[in-house]
């Protein structure tokens, strides 16, 4: 109080101050009333922020400094049978921006310095975060540039500091091993979409995160995703982590091991492409008999998914999409032919089942057949066979693969009294074989093929259906269609005795310290409606197709190979009078105790000349060469 | 020159609480300069070392302006002036710019904020201007002089842009203008006039800049990312500091840079987070003190230049502290001025230490009339 109210100490000024010409008190009081004055004004707002909204400002300091941060997972491995592995993690460095951690004045600086560093024109930085602004996610990293080599990544990283927003991401990149040779069963993964992060957004991902996007990376993504863990970061006002609050480690995703034997799936390949010729693609695909295990799946051309892996121009997709050849398309499952004769076993089995004919049942082919119009009898339309073939009993009907004598089986002679399956039995019997349904393998987009009918054609094609329709549908020709491995499927159950399998990828997923924790056993789908003898007929009936028929190039030394042909017929005729052709092959082995069975497909081949030599060395590597490889192997 | 007997009449408060309050700044200096000097005070160059090293000059500075006669500047007043002019053109002309507006002169390898200097000068021009007019104090033309003198630094201050200290060359001069007696009248003529034009100079002698700032002032979500980024994390610093604050060199948001120039400016919010409003009502206590020390000299004053110099100084000081704290607190648009005392900064704490030893010069003398 003394202090304020002046000078009473000194004692030697009192007098004199009444004397004083000058009476300022008045003006003083009130100046010390204006200096308390902006002092309570001051007091008032400080009490009112750091005492009663005190918690508010604290939460919005915590929000400021604290971000969570995900902890993206190690992606699984994919291995293939014998434990070879198919994909790798490698790093992957890129250039990021956190938009809300730009310096607002400098924004056009940092994207200048970007752009010297990167090459990528500070305009098209500076649109990319004005969209992800947009967005509404500034706090989501932004992916500039991905790839970056080891030395823009080091200079990045020095960078970083004066940079703000900026950072360095240090991914993995899937590296697949065997590249093209398994790109159609493995996939690969790509950054995810809007779409699927909006879909998934409790799932655990990011922007900018990767996932399968087809393939057994697509479809196992759960398996070999893993579960991503939390950090709990301070951040600077730059956005630049100073410390680690908590973490939460992320559990790295779960190892598969496919069913196909990598070694076969390249001897299968290698000799597809020997023997395809100039052919704008071909598949084939080796199964397990017992337990539908693919072994081996290509096709070809095929496609580099390291491509994916990496940021893909748009004109290297535009390349992949523009080949006749279609090269991302697996033609084993994803597009269908006509099996031509290669169906004939399953009309024949059909034929057997509903007493339609016999072992002994002989039919003499002449080289066609002729049928009447049903109303104007002067009109008659004739059927080819490849040959006149003479007689032939139910065996030389399938081991010659004589058209005539499936003529008679599917749709009858009615002049001759000769009563066929029809079109409704034979479609019921062809379903029942797994046509016209997905085989349900663990790939994305098979197709489910197509098994026509009366009411079908009437519903589609607008027209009836005659007795020609289904002349053509007993020796697969027509409408009806199939892709590889479904005819593959059916076979594998004339040859196993009556099980309709369901094809198998996957052999067993095991977590990261290699334990098993799922293993995929076989699955029936259904039991052929189809009387085991028959089978047994049927299978002799292909031993001969292949040892003194038609399909003698499927013959293997030392082995006794069951199969059939089928040069299909497609599109329309050309000036010679003759058709493009389809090759098709599929067969089993060994004969007696079949343990593989394989199907090849050949566009525009020849059964005969390439699609049946394809799978006798196929036959002959499995059964011979690669014995021997196992035997030295510890 | 002076008897040495009269040193009894000193005021040692004034000089040990313009202490304490450097001290304090030093304090506060040091921990807002962590993210800048994350290994503390190594070598010369570290802004507390420096902000120290001021405040010694400055207990020199106080020393020698007491013992120099404040009355011998009332001699030598347009020259004073004259320089402050040249200070205030010269930063227009070569100033450096730093956060859009020009307020540094470059001599001598000293970087000098004219503004500062030029401050402390016009006070003493226009006390010499009102003192010598003390018999015609009530006439128009007396007033309307004192107008003239303060209006050219005023409006040259204004175009660096600095509003905050044209701000405080009009309060000082209403202060002093009112302690010399003019007439009430004139003054409430001139502050009628003034609110008219405020639109007038909102819209016409405005910089962008400044409508900017203002604009942002009354909403600073228009723009969270830019300038009203440093408003709204400033106010999260302070309030966040809540009764006690969260430790010296503890807060967040100073630690971690949210804080722009969180030594010069927006010092007061590291206080307010760090300290909390126990550290705040500390410092407003050292200002109130200092002040009411000031008035106290400003009464016993021998003749009116003494008491309008000293008058001006407690304006100044008032005003600048309210102008940065009301800042900070967001009770004010954006505009920059230090705390005085406490801001890193060495002509703003030279010149105020200056503005101390006149204080102490004029209470040296006040008593000559003993002898």
């Amino acid at each position: 109080m003394d202090f304020f109210s002046g000078g009473r100490r000194w004692r030697s000024q009192k007098p004199k101050r009444r004397e004083d010409a000058y009476t300022p008190g008045r003006k003083f009081l009130l100046l010390h009333i204006l200096i308390a004055l902006l002092f309570a004004i001051l007091t008032v707002q400080l009490v009112r922020m750091q005492v009663f909204q005190s918690d508010d400002y604290q939460a919005q300091a915590e929000d400021n400094r604290l971000r969570e941060v995900q902890v993206l997972p190690m992606r699984g491995l994919i291995y293939d049978r014998n434990h070879t592995l198919l994909v790798e993690n490698v790093a992957n460095y890129s250039a990021v921006i956190v938009p809300a951690d730009l310096p607002t004045k400098e924004e056009a600086a940092v994207f200048a310095r970007l752009e010297s560093l990167l090459g990528i024109p500070a305009q098209e930085i500076a649109q990319q975060v004005r969209e992800r602004r947009e967005d509404g996610n500034p706090y989501e990293a932004l992916v500039i540039k991905d790839e970056l080599d080891r030395d823009t990544a080091l200079i990045l990283k020095e960078l970083t500091s004066y940079l703000p927003g900026v950072d360095l991401q240090v991914e993995t990149r899937r590296n697949y091993l065997s590249g093209d040779l398994t790109a159609h069963i493995l996939g690969y993964v790509g950054r995810i979409s809007a779409e699927e992060y909006a879909a998934s957004k409790d799932g655990g991902y990011v922007l900018n995160d990767q996932l399968g996007k087809t393939g057994i990376e697509l479809v196992y993504e759960d398996m070999l995703r893993g579960e991503p863990g939390k950090k709990l970061v301070e951040v600077d006002a730059s956005g630049r982590q100073q410390d680690v609050l908590d973490s939460q480690t992320s559990q790295p995703g779960q190892n598969v091991m496919l069913t196909i034997d990598l070694e076969l799936q390249r001897r299968t390949a290698d000799i597809l492409r020997e023997f395809m010729g100039a052919s704008d693609n071909a598949a084939a695909v080796v199964m397990d008999v017992d337990t539908g295990e693919v072994l081996a799946m290509v096709s070809l051309p095929s496609y580099d998914n390291n491509l994916f892996s990496e940021t893909l121009s748009q004109e290297e997709l535009d390349t992949l999409l523009s080949e006749p050849g279609k090269p991302l398309v697996n033609h084993a499952i994803a597009e269908m032919y006509p099996p031509g004769s290669s169906f004939k076993p399953i009309t024949g089995l059909a034929a057997l089942q509903e007493g339609v004919a016999t072992t002994s049942t002989t039919i003499v082919s002449h080289g066609y057949i002729t049928v009447p119009n049903q109303y104007d009898p002067s009109v008659v339309y004739v059927f080819h066979d490849w040959a006149a073939l003479g007689p032939l009993d139910f065996y030389g009907g399938i081991s010659w693969s004589s058209d005539v004598y499936f003529y008679y089986l599917a749709g009858g002679k009615q002049d001759e009294g000769f009563q066929g399956l029809g079109e409704e039995r034979l479609a019921r019997y062809a379903r029942s074989f797994g046509l016209g349904e997905p085989t349900g393998v663990n790939l994305p987009g098979e197709s489910a093929g197509l098994v026509p009918d009366a009411k079908w054609k009437e519903q589609t094609v607008g027209e009836m259906w005659y007795v020609g329709d289904t002349y053509n549908f007993g020796i697969g020709q027509g409408y009806l269609a199939v892709t590889p491995l479904q005819l593959l499927d059916a076979v594998v159950a004339i040859a196993n005795g009556g099980e309709l399998l369901r094809p198998q990828l996957v052999k067993e997923v095991r977590d990261c310290h290699d334990n098993v924790v799922a293993t995929f056993a076989k699955e029936i789908r259904r039991r052929l409606p189809v009387d085991e003898d028959y089978l047994a007929v049927v299978r002799e009936a292909m031993r001969q197709s292949v040892s003194t028929g038609v399909a003698g190039s499927a013959k293997v030394p030392g082995l006794e190979v069951a199969g059939k042909t089928g040069t299909a017929e497609f599109g329309s005729p050309e000036e010679a009078g003759g058709y493009d052709t389809h090759g098709w092959f599929v067969g089993f082995a060994p004969y007696e105790d079949p343990e593989i069975a394989v199907v090849v497909f050949v566009q525009q081949g020849g059964g005969f000349a390439n699609a049946a030599p394809v799978a006798a060395r196929i036959f002959d590597y499995y059964f011979h060469q690669r014995y021997v490889a196992e035997q030295e192997a510890p | 020159m002076i008897q040495w007997r009269t040193v009894r009449h000193l005021d040692p408060w004034i000089v040990l609480v313009g202490l304490a309050l450097a001290g304090f700044g030093a304090l506060l200096i040091y921990s807002a300069s962590l993210t800048s000097y994350p290994e503390g005070i190594q070598g010369l160059s570290h802004p507390t070392v420096r902000h120290l090293t001021f405040a010694a000059l400055g207990l020199v500075v106080v020393g020698l302006v007491a013992w120099l006669d404040y009355r011998l500047l009332g001699q030598i007043t347009p020259t004073l002036y004259a320089v402050a002019l040249v200070l205030l053109v010269g930063v227009l002309v070569v100033g450096t710019e730093t956060y859009g507006a020009q307020r540094w002169l470059n001599f001598a390898g000293l970087s000098i904020q004219a503004s500062e200097v030029a401050k402390l000068l016009v006070i003493i021009v226009l006390a010499k201007y009102l003192a010598d007019r003390q018999l015609e104090i009530g006439q128009l033309r007396t007033f309307l002089g004192s107008l003239a003198i303060v209006a050219l630094p005023t409006a040259l201050v204004f175009l660096e842009p600095d509003l905050g200290t044209a701000i405080i060359f009009g309060a000082a001069w209403l202060g002093m203008v009112a302690v010399a007696g003019v007439r009430p009248q004139h003054i409430l003529a001139f502050l009628a006039t003034l609110a008219l034009s405020t639109p007038f100079v909102v819209v016409a002698l405005m910089g962008d800049y400044q409508r900017e700032r203002i604009a942002t002032f009354l909403n600073p979500a228009l723009d969270p990312l830019g300038g009203g980024f440093n408003m709204i994390q400033a106010e999260i610093s302070i309030g966040s500091g809540g009764i006690f604050g969260k430790g010296l060199t503890e807060g967040t948001q100073t630690q971690l840079d949210y804080l722009q120039t969180p030594t010069r400016d927006y010092i007061f919010s590291v206080l307010g987070e760090e300290l909390g409003l126990v550290g705040a009502l500390l410092l407003f206590a050292l200002f109130a003190f200092l002040l009411f020390r000031g008035l106290r000299t400003a009464s016993l004053a021998r003749d009116p230049f003494g008491r309008l110099i000293a008058t001006g100084i407690v304006i100044m000081i008032l005003f600048q502290v309210f102008i940065n704290v009301g800042v900070n607190i967001r009770l004010l648009p954006v505009t920059g001025i230090p705390l005085p005392f406490i801001s890193e900064g060495g002509s703003s704490i030279l010149m105020l230490f200056v503005a101390l030893g006149l204080l102490e010069s004029i209470l040296l003398r006040h008593k000559q009339i003993e002898f």
